[in-house]
């Protein structure tokens, strides 16, 4: 009896600092935020209560809509692009056996950096005539070569697999080491024609607005696009050891087995290796929608390096409001939306989880 | 499929492919496979390599993008150590000191028809920077330094011109001497000697130590930004920038130096902080019984999915009641430790039990276990708790925006950053400083990284959130 009470009494005090941490900075000041959310809190006077009036001023905001409309879209696209490069880039690698420990230390590199100095550097590589509209005009300027070198290599593969399938069977139009052939072949031959002199260079002297920009592509601004490829480069290493961890926890002798019953390389892919990777899945794609919905950091450092509109997100929408430039602040706007973002993220994670646990029991 | 049958047995010379080209297959399977990788590693690696090479560049911005240039050519940094020991005897960051002279020789070369004349040469009464610093900036090396041409010679040179053909061009080679004037040796030290030559465009500049920082009036004026820079002055110059150049205009003390202290106490804090409280509470919930523990856990799993946005405006208020508000006490104190509340009771959960039983038996109270048994036999996951909670808060970027906002010299180097950039990263801004500050404030985690990167694995991660 004595022991049991004591354990309780243990176990409240080692967790007492957690517990007042958790109580003052979390749960209440939940509570607080939904409170503020239904009064008219400007930081400075007591807050009255407004009822859902900074709701309905909420839905009629068409800047919280653009907000919602960003956040929504770029989480979506970042989260899919990353999980996918990701498993794919892990799928690579776990069969590069030789080189495990320097990937580890190459694709570790850039989740160290914080998202301030990355979002710094990607500044400069996305000026209007930065680095990145470098390579694009280079891409443009060279592309009779690159075509050129691509048709080379389609003749030059179709040629050497039709040749082969004339004596041998089994030979796939991707066959590796014609692929590797023809791709040497089809570089010399661009090589020699370019020195030749018969393919033009382009001139191309252009300036992307990669960020400053109002222009939209399909649902989301170009800026965000922008900020979308940074935010992939950045964490697509990282959630690849993820997924490589995974991978390597499965047993070979699965696949062996697999391939003597004649599954082929898509099949023992899709019956073996997704099944067993979906818990790292799950966890991959819950960091990814979190993390992706509270995107912050990179729209406060644009800052005026692009367009209000084209940059805002819920998460720098709520902290617009809260601290205005040159305003009163707007707690309880900046409650609501905090509301609405923080119901988002449940909401998603939640149906995330049950589409991915009800997949589990299949 | 009938068709296909019929193929084959219509050419019965068709057979399954050789074991050597099956082998010779595989070996090109794979090199493909290193190929890609090759590639994946170099587009990541590389975009960090381009971006550190701009950072020391004069001209981050510049098109087209040289690979090679001064701060990265060993033969300018022993001119540059060799001007800086002439200088000021400092042969890592040069300066100009009483006592300074130093030889400058520049060669021009022009086609035999025309005459090279000597170039004028002056130094500018040049500020060293956009920023702050030029407001700071007391006193100029025009004021201190004198300059001479000290003696000229004459050569011939071999040029293929478009046709392809040599022609002889002449060069003339100037050596100019830079000294510190004798009617003031009582003088200060100066961190950087400009030096500009203007002469005709029909002439141009083929050699001098270091190259010039730029050419302006279509190449007739060419001007140095500092002729006795020293190795690390050449190569690091914006960084040292970044040091000198974010000064606070009243003391003069360097803002990013005081960031970079703020950050370093603030991730400290933060970390013995969370070591104590992830330890206890990890601890608490992984192996002892009390009633809401798992109303706690619950919390725990559901905070890790909240945004900070959520909670900041409380937060924002509690600190402005206590008045900690701009002070590295509210920062330390703000973040919740969940996720290393986890890691530490996933770690504890995995320790065997039957020793702290035993020594319950034996009379120690929970404490006692804890802090004798259970405590020195976790250092690789206190390790790992302390390496993660040092990097979330270096890199933490949101709560130290809200919750310090003045004066500048109490920000974090997150902050600064942005600040770093509001200052100097417009379209026509001063990049070098902005990049050079971004990987400045790198350097601690890579130090962190480097030292325990084999601690760091990725594998604990997964199991906390699944």
């Amino acid at each position: 009896m004595s022991r049991r009470s004591s354990e309780e009494r243990s176990g409240w005090l080692f967790v007492l600092p957690f517990t007042i941490s958790m109580t003052l900075f979390f749960v209440y000041a939940i509570v607080r935020t939904a409170f503020y959310s239904f009064t008219d809190y400007d930081l400075f006077k007591a807050p009255s209560f407004v009822g859902l009036s900074n709701y309905t001023a909420l839905i009629s905001d068409e800047l919280f809509l653009i907000a919602l409309r960003n956040t929504i879209g770029f989480s979506f696209i970042v989260t899919t692009v990353q999980t996918v490069l990701a498993l794919a880039l892990a799928a690579l690698v776990n069969h590069a056996v030789r080189a495990r420990g320097l990937i580890r230390t190459v694709f570790y590199l850039p989740s160290i950096m914080s998202s301030a100095a990355m979002t710094l550097i990607f500044l400069w590589l996305f000026q209007r005539d930065g680095l990145m509209t470098a390579s694009v005009s280079a891409v443009l300027a060279y592309r009779r070569h690159i075509l050129f070198f691509f048709a080379g290599l389609a003749a030059l593969q179709g040629a050497l697999v039709l040749n082969a399938r004339r004596s041998y069977e089994g030979v796939s139009i991707f066959d590796p080491f014609f692929l590797l052939v023809a791709a040497a072949g089809a570089l010399a031959l661009a090589v020699v024609c370019a020195l030749a002199g018969l393919l033009p260079v382009f001139d191309s002297d252009l300036l992307i607005s990669w960020l400053n920009t109002q222009r939209h592509f399909l649902f989301m601004p170009v800026t965000l696009w922008s900020v979308a490829l940074m935010n992939v480069f950045t964490t697509v290493p990282t959630l690849m050891l993820l997924f490589l961890a995974g991978l390597q926890s499965i047993p070979s002798a699965l696949y062996d087995a697999a391939e003597i019953d004649g599954a082929n390389a898509f099949q023992r892919f899709r019956h073996i290796t997704v099944p067993a990777l979906r818990p790292v899945t799950f966890a991959v794609v819950t960091m990814g929608v979190i993390g992706t919905l509270q995107m912050f950091d990179q729209v406060a450092i644009l800052g005026d390096a692009a367009p209000f509109a084209s940059r805002v997100t819920l998460a720098y929408y709520i902290y617009e409001n809260a601290f205005p430039a040159g305003a009163s602040a707007r707690i309880g706007m900046a409650s609501a939306a905090a509301l609405v973002l923080g119901i988002l993220t449940i909401a998603v994670v939640y149906v995330q989880k049950s589409v991915g646990v009800k997949e589990r029991a299949e | 499929m009938m068709a296909r049958l019929t193929a084959t047995e219509a050419v019965p010379s068709r057979r399954r492919l050789p074991a050597s080209a099956l082998r010779r297959r595989q070996l090109a399977a794979s090199a493909w496979l290193y190929l890609i990788f090759l590639a994946v590693a170099t587009i990541l690696a590389g975009t960090f390599v381009l971006a550190f090479m701009a950072s020391l560049k004069v001209d981050p911005l510049e098109r087209p993008f040289r690979v090679y240039f001064d701060q990265v050519n060993p033969a300018a940094w022993i001119d540059a150590a060799r001007l800086g020991q002439e200088g000021a005897g400092d042969v890592l960051w040069g300066g100009l000191s009483p006592g300074a002279k130093v030889d400058f020789s520049v060669t021009y070369a022009a086609p035999t028809d025309t005459t090279i004349i000597e170039p004028k040469a002056e130094i500018p009464r040049r500020r060293p920077g956009s920023g702050i610093a030029a407001a700071l900036t007391r006193y100029y090396a025009a004021d201190y330094a004198s300059i001479a041409l000290t003696s000229s010679s004459s050569a011939t040179m071999q040029v293929r011109d478009e046709g392809g053909i040599l022609q002889a061009w002449q060069t003339r080679t100037f050596v100019y001497e830079i000294t510190y004037r004798s009617d003031r040796q009582n003088g200060p030290r100066i961190e950087r000697t400009p030096l500009n030559l203007t002469a005709p465009t029909s002439q141009t500049l083929i050699d001098s130590p270091i190259s010039p920082s730029r050419a302006e009036r279509r190449g007739r004026l060419l001007s140095w930004d500092n002729i006795t820079p020293g190795a690390l002055g050449l190569i690091f110059n914006n960084y040292r920038r970044v040091i000198n150049e974010t000064a606070d205009l009243q003391t003069g003390k360097s803002l990013f130096g005081s960031w970079l202290i703020n950050s370093l106490a603030i991730a400290t804090g933060r970390l013995l902080l969370t070591l104590v409280v992830a330890s206890l509470a990890g601890y608490a919930l992984a192996r002892l019984k009390f009633r809401g523990s798992r109303l706690l856990f619950a919390a725990l799993i559901f905070s890790m999915t909240i945004p900070a946005q959520v909670t900041f405006v409380s937060n924002y208020l509690i600190f402005r009641d206590l008045s900690l508000l701009n002070t590295p006490w509210s920062v330390i104190v703000v973040f919740v430790a969940s996720a290393n509340v986890l890691l530490m009771k996933q770690f504890f959960e995995g320790f065997p039990r039957e020793i702290e039983e035993a020594a319950i038996v034996d009379g120690a109270n929970h404490f006692q276990v804890f802090w004798k048994i259970i405590l020195p036999n976790a250092k690789p996951a206190l390790l790992v708790n302390a390496i993660l909670a040092f990097q979330g808060a270096w890199n933490d970027f949101f709560w130290p925006l809200v919750l310090i906002t003045s004066p500048p010299e109490a920000l974090t180097v997150q902050v600064g950053l942005l600040s770093l950039r509001r200052s100097f990263g417009g379209a026509q801004g001063d990049w070098g400083l902005v990049l050079g500050g971004a990987f400045l404030s790198v350097v601690p985690v890579l130090i962190l990284f480097v030292l325990f990167q084999r601690h760091i694995v990725p594998t604990q991660f997964t199991k906390d959130i699944t």
